[in-house]
């Protein structure tokens, strides 16, 4: 027994195998299709020998002399009493078939078409392109041959009829040659003129002698080809029909032998590797027991693996198709079987054929053979072996906890327990390694294991964990549970982007959700109505590391989509800073204090102003604390409110979306790009906590009450919409009356939909500026809609207002009965009720008709989103497996692994989405940036003189280093939390 | 016929007809003819222009990112 050392692989070559080596490597010959005998042995030269690998414990390989689970299993063989065809090759062997001579075997192109051919293939490969479809057009060169150019033996086009059947179309004697003679010889009754043509006549035309006619019309003799040629000639008839010869395997291992190896090569067929015949088998290798396992059900039965029935079946078929040759059973019997033996050899292979009934169990379920266990999501490749399971990973529902840091995830207790990172002790953590170790598995910061340095893995346990702590030395691997600071992997699926996966840094909590501040669920996409996401314990130093430089949340605030932030205030944050700077609110002393408590500003400024003798301060300078102090910035928010910061303070404006928003607030992207990562963090993570406080000072709830208006309010909606009705009940007249004038390129019906479209749009507008003007601007849903934290002024004025139109498929609701939508109307009412125009408004409720109308337009919705989804994610899937291979390269390029360019230049400018400015006029101010970074580079303005000035003194260690050029000091890492 | 040079989304391809320049290009990017990208002989856009198979096409486009960028594609049959 070899010891199995860890090789690399070189490469992986992919070719056919030689029957031959079937026969070498197989363990056993399989006879017999029964597997245990009665006393439940496995049966010799059967498809359970033991030969072919071990599945029940305890019991010995037959072959290689290991237990099961060290035994990889041993393939087997059945020697087929007739060849079949492989179905993975039915296209192959067809190329071949149509593109070589079918007696001498060579390919049917000549010398001067082959050399053409190698030219083009040459020249396709050198580009680097795809060359099959070189030599599809070659194969169809050659298939056009009507006579080998080497052997001008002539050819036959080749039918295949799937799965794997083959003819050769022949032009032979058609069967009723007699009759079509005669008919031809006898005179055209629409034709005076012609008196048909007698036997001597016919004999005088072909040059054949008269006898001979007459016996070829009395159908006792079958003209040879020259003479059919000539009949048809004289007679200006077809003798012929297409005859199907039918190619049976063994025909086409014959053929497919004699192809030379020069012939093989220009197909595209390595002949060293393999040979075209062993696309047919006639050698089926039995997998091993270890890949087709049976299992023992609750009452004792055997249950047997579906590719063991399938063996079963070709075995049965094989012994009978034996049998009958041996007793000499007619030809048709014979061929019947040897098309059984095809059926179930192609079923063993791929049971899902089109053209092929798919071989069943005996409950119905279709078997699960060969391809089946490869291919798809579920397959070995997708399934298997690019998705596995994994260790130090947990899952579980997450929920939102404000209090912590966006680069934190508050992580349950439970689930540190079990995720473990590996200590190495040394002199300096021994203490704590070993307080780890006495802690044992249950109590928090313990450890599971222990590693010495032997190599001998120890499991620590509540009984054991006090004696292992004294025995944990140096050189020891100790498995602590997860603590705070740890660094973990975060994702929420689907992972569209690569802000679906981050670094967290743990903090441990009781109760068994994963936490998350708020403001992180824009790039995971999440929210806490029963999501779950995924967390994965690092194991390893290289990881953890580049974990924490890449990955972490912080360096995935700007978005390489389109280079702004996607981390930022959400919702409530956004009506926090809303309320706090919209009207600029005064507060005391307490209430300043209060709002900034969640912050790590401890001293509140100079106050703005006094109020009844007390100092007061305002919103504006209370969140201008958590910026920057050199932050000036200067910007128009959507709404039209100027927003200006001068030297980190608010003077003017208010704090909406725009400011402070996730998907490219102003100030979180500036302070991101201009500041660093680490302080856009503080920023948010303080914006976040202020805003809480504001909102929670000023009380933020919604209710039924808010959206209501008052009833002359209600009044004018209604006098709006009766007026639409009334325009549109003139359009319709004006329509029925035939004097509705059509609008360019539109039928006159098209037009009246158009305008009663038009006409309900504005009626609904109108309802909702109606209902807009009678809302406060302290009305909460008009606060959230200003400010962009949820919701938009179309959602009240559907609330509020009217709901309007609902459309199904972009037009009014046409569908339903004959000629109307509910049998509630008459036909062809054009009116507004009756095609789902909704003039209630939600608060107010919708009719019952308008119910289902709205019902309608909301199913489209839904059944929209579904078949998006679907469809876009096979988009992303295609589209991500044809660009993950182009990579960006030190020179600027991209590439792909050919080395083919695909940019010259990265996006045409070679620069990253998000190191640039993101707006045109907003440039990045790159000199305060450098002005900053020189100052927190040089201990002192002598230093910075000596550097900047490139005034290098002597030093004695070497002629480049020297003070002011040792770029170490003062770039010591700082920890961020 | 339609001339799609003169139409304002088609870029200008000119032949590099200079052996001198296709070697600079290929020194720049230190690539092989081949790993260009690849423009058809029978491109309309090469219709005004005597490019053969193997020449080099320059290609001069105004870019989204850049004012313009400069590409450049072997032509192929
Ligand atoms: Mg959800
Ligand atoms: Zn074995
Ligand atoms: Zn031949």
């Amino acid at each position: 027994m070899s010891m199995q050392t860890p090789k690399e692989i070189g490469g992986i070559q992919f070719g056919l195998m030689d029957p031959e080596t079937y026969r070498d490597m197989s363990a056993t010959k399989v006879i017999t299709a029964d597997t245990y005998d009665d006393d439940g042995y496995p049966i010799d030269m059967g498809l359970m020998d033991p030969r072919l690998g071990v599945i029940d414990p305890g019991l010995e390989c037959r072959t290689c002399g290991q237990h099961s689970g060290s035994c990889n299993g041993h393939f087997g063989h059945i020697e087929l009493a007739a060849p079949v065809i492989h179905v993975g090759f039915t296209k192959l062997i067809r190329r071949l078939l149509r593109s070589t001579c079918r007696d001498c075997g060579r390919l049917a192109l000549t010398e001067e078409e082959q050399e053409e051919y190698h030219e083009k293939l040459r020249r396709t490969k050198e580009l680097g392109e795809d060359w099959s479809d070189v030599m599809k057009a070659a194969v169809r060169q050659a298939r056009k041959a009507k006579r080998c150019p080497y052997c001008s033996s002539p050819q036959h086009d080749i039918k295949h009829e799937k799965p794997t059947t083959y003819y050769e179309v022949q032009d032979v004697l058609s069967g009723d040659y007699s009759e079509l003679i005669a008919q031809a010889m006898q005179p055209d009754p629409d034709d005076e003129d012609d008196e048909g043509m007698s036997p001597q006549a016919l004999a005088e035309k072909t040059g054949i002698d008269l006898q001979r006619i007459n016996e070829i019309m009395s159908g006792s003799f079958r003209p040879r080809k020259e003479d059919r040629k000539a009949l048809e000639k004289a007679l200006k008839i077809d003798l012929t029909e297409e005859d199907m010869n039918k190619l049976m395997p063994s025909d086409i291992r014959d053929w497919f032998e004699d192809i030379p190896d020069e012939d093989l090569s220009s197909l595209g067929i390595d002949p060293s590797r393999s040979r075209p015949e062993w696309m047919i088998l006639t050698v089926l290798p039995v997998p091993p027991v270890t890949a087709r396992p049976s299992i023992t059900l609750d009452n004792g039965q055997r249950s047997e693996d579906d590719l063991t029935h399938k063996l079963v079946d070709i075995i049965r078929i094989n012994q009978r198709f034996m049998e009958n040759r041996e007793a000499g059973a007619p030809q048709l019997i014979i061929e019947d079987l040897w098309e059984l033996l095809q059926y179930h050899v192609t079923t063993f292979i791929d049971n899902e054929i089109s053209g092929t009934p798919p071989a069943r169990h005996r409950s119905g379920r279709p078997l699960k053979t060969l391809s089946q266990r490869l291919k798809g999501k579920e397959g070995r490749f997708r399934g298997s072996l690019s998705g596995k399971r994994v260790n130090f990973s947990a899952r579980t529902v997450i929920s939102p906890d404000p209090t912590l840091s966006l680069n934190e995830v508050g992580v349950p207790e439970r689930v540190a327990r079990e995720m473990t990172q590996t200590m190495n002790v040394t002199e300096r953590n021994i203490e704590e390694a070993q307080q780890y170790v006495r802690n044992g598995p249950e109590g928090h910061p313990g450890a599971n294991y222990v590693k010495r340095p032997d190599g001998r893995r120890l499991k620590v346990t509540e009984k054991n964990c006090e004696e292992l702590a004294e025995k944990v030395e140096l050189g020891w691997e100790v498995n602590r549970h997860l603590v705070d600071g740890d660094i973990v992997i975060f994702n929420r699926q689907p992972s569209l982007h690569r802000m679906s996966i981050m670094a967290h840094e743990v903090v441990v909590m009781p109760y068994k959700t994963f936490r998350l501040n708020t403001v992180v669920c824009p790039p995971y996409n999440a929210d806490f109505d029963g999501d779950e996401m995924n967390m994965h314990a690092l194991q390893n130093e290289e990881a953890r590391a580049e974990a924490r430089v890449l990955m972490r949340v912080q360096e995935q605030i700007l978005s390489p989509r389109f280079g702004e932030n996607i981390i930022g205030a959400i919702q409530d944050h956004i009506s926090g800073t809303y309320l706090l700077t919209h009207e600029n609110p005064h507060f005391t002393e307490t209430q300043a204090l209060d709002l900034l408590r969640a912050t790590s500003v401890d001293t509140l400024p100079e106050p703005d102003g006094e109020e009844d003798g007390e100092p007061y301060w305002t919103g504006h300078s209370i969140f201008s604390e958590l910026l920057p102090d050199d932050l000036s910035l200067d910007f128009t928010s959507s709404t039209g409110d100027d927003v200006k910061i001068v030297d980190g303070q608010l003077v003017e404006g208010t704090i909406d979306e725009d400011a402070v928003g996730a998907f490219g607030g102003e100030i979180v992207d500036t302070i991101t790009k201009v500041y660093s990562e680490t302080r856009a963090r503080v920023f948010i993570n303080e914006i976040a906590s202020l805003a809480m406080r504001a909102i929670m000072h000023f009380g933020f709830s919604i209710g039924i009450d808010d959206e209501s208006i008052p009833p002359e309010a209600n009044e004018q909606v209604d006098e709006a919409i009766e007026n639409a009705y009334e325009r549109i009940q003139e359009l319709i007249s004006t329509y029925e009356a035939d004097e509705l004038e059509s609008l360019p390129g539109r039928t006159v019906d098209e037009t009246l939909e158009m305008k009663i479209m038009q006409t309900l749009g504005k009626a609904r507008d109108s309802a909702g500026e109606i209902a807009d003007d009678h809302f406060g601007d302290d009305n909460p849903a008009v606060i959230m809609a200003r400010s962009g934290a949820r919701g938009s002024m179309l959602n009240l004025t559907q609330m509020a207002g009217c709901v309007g139109q609902q459309a199904v498929r972009g037009e009014r609701i046409n569908r339903g009965y004959e000629e109307r939508t509910l049998s509630h109307y008459k036909k062809n009412d054009l009116s507004a009720e009756a095609h789902g125009f909704v003039e209630n408004s939600y608060r107010g409720g919708l009719t019952p008709r308008e119910f289902f109308f709205h019902a309608m337009g909301g199913r489209e919705g839904l059944v929209d989103t579904a078949v998006r989804t679907s469809k876009s994610g096979y988009l992303q899937r295609r589209l991500i497996n044809a660009l993950s291979e182009l990579e960006a390269q030190y020179d600027g390029s991209v590439r792909d692994t050919s080395g083919t360019i695909v940019q010259f230049e990265f996006g045409e400018d070679g620069t990253s989405p998000v190191k640039v400015s993101s707006s045109e006029d907003g440039d990045v101010d790159v000199e305060s940036i450098a002005d900053r970074i020189i100052e927190s580079e040089f201990d002192s303005e002598e230093q910075k003189e000596r550097f900047l000035g490139r005034v290098e003194p002597p030093t004695n260690l070497s002629e480049h280093a020297g003070p002011g050029l040792n770029k170490a000091i003062g770039t010591e890492v700082e920890s961020d939390d | 016929m339609v001339d799609v040079s003169q139409h304002n989304l088609v870029p200008e391809h000119t032949v590099l007809d200079e052996p001198e320049r296709v070697e600079e290009v290929l020194e720049e990017y230190n690539v092989e003819k081949t790993n260009l990208p690849k423009i058809k002989r029978k491109d309309p856009a090469l219709r005004d222009t005597d490019a053969e198979v193997g020449d080099v096409i320059e290609i001069v486009r105004d870019s989204r990112t850049t004012d313009q960028a400069v590409v450049y594609r072997l032509v192929v049959e």
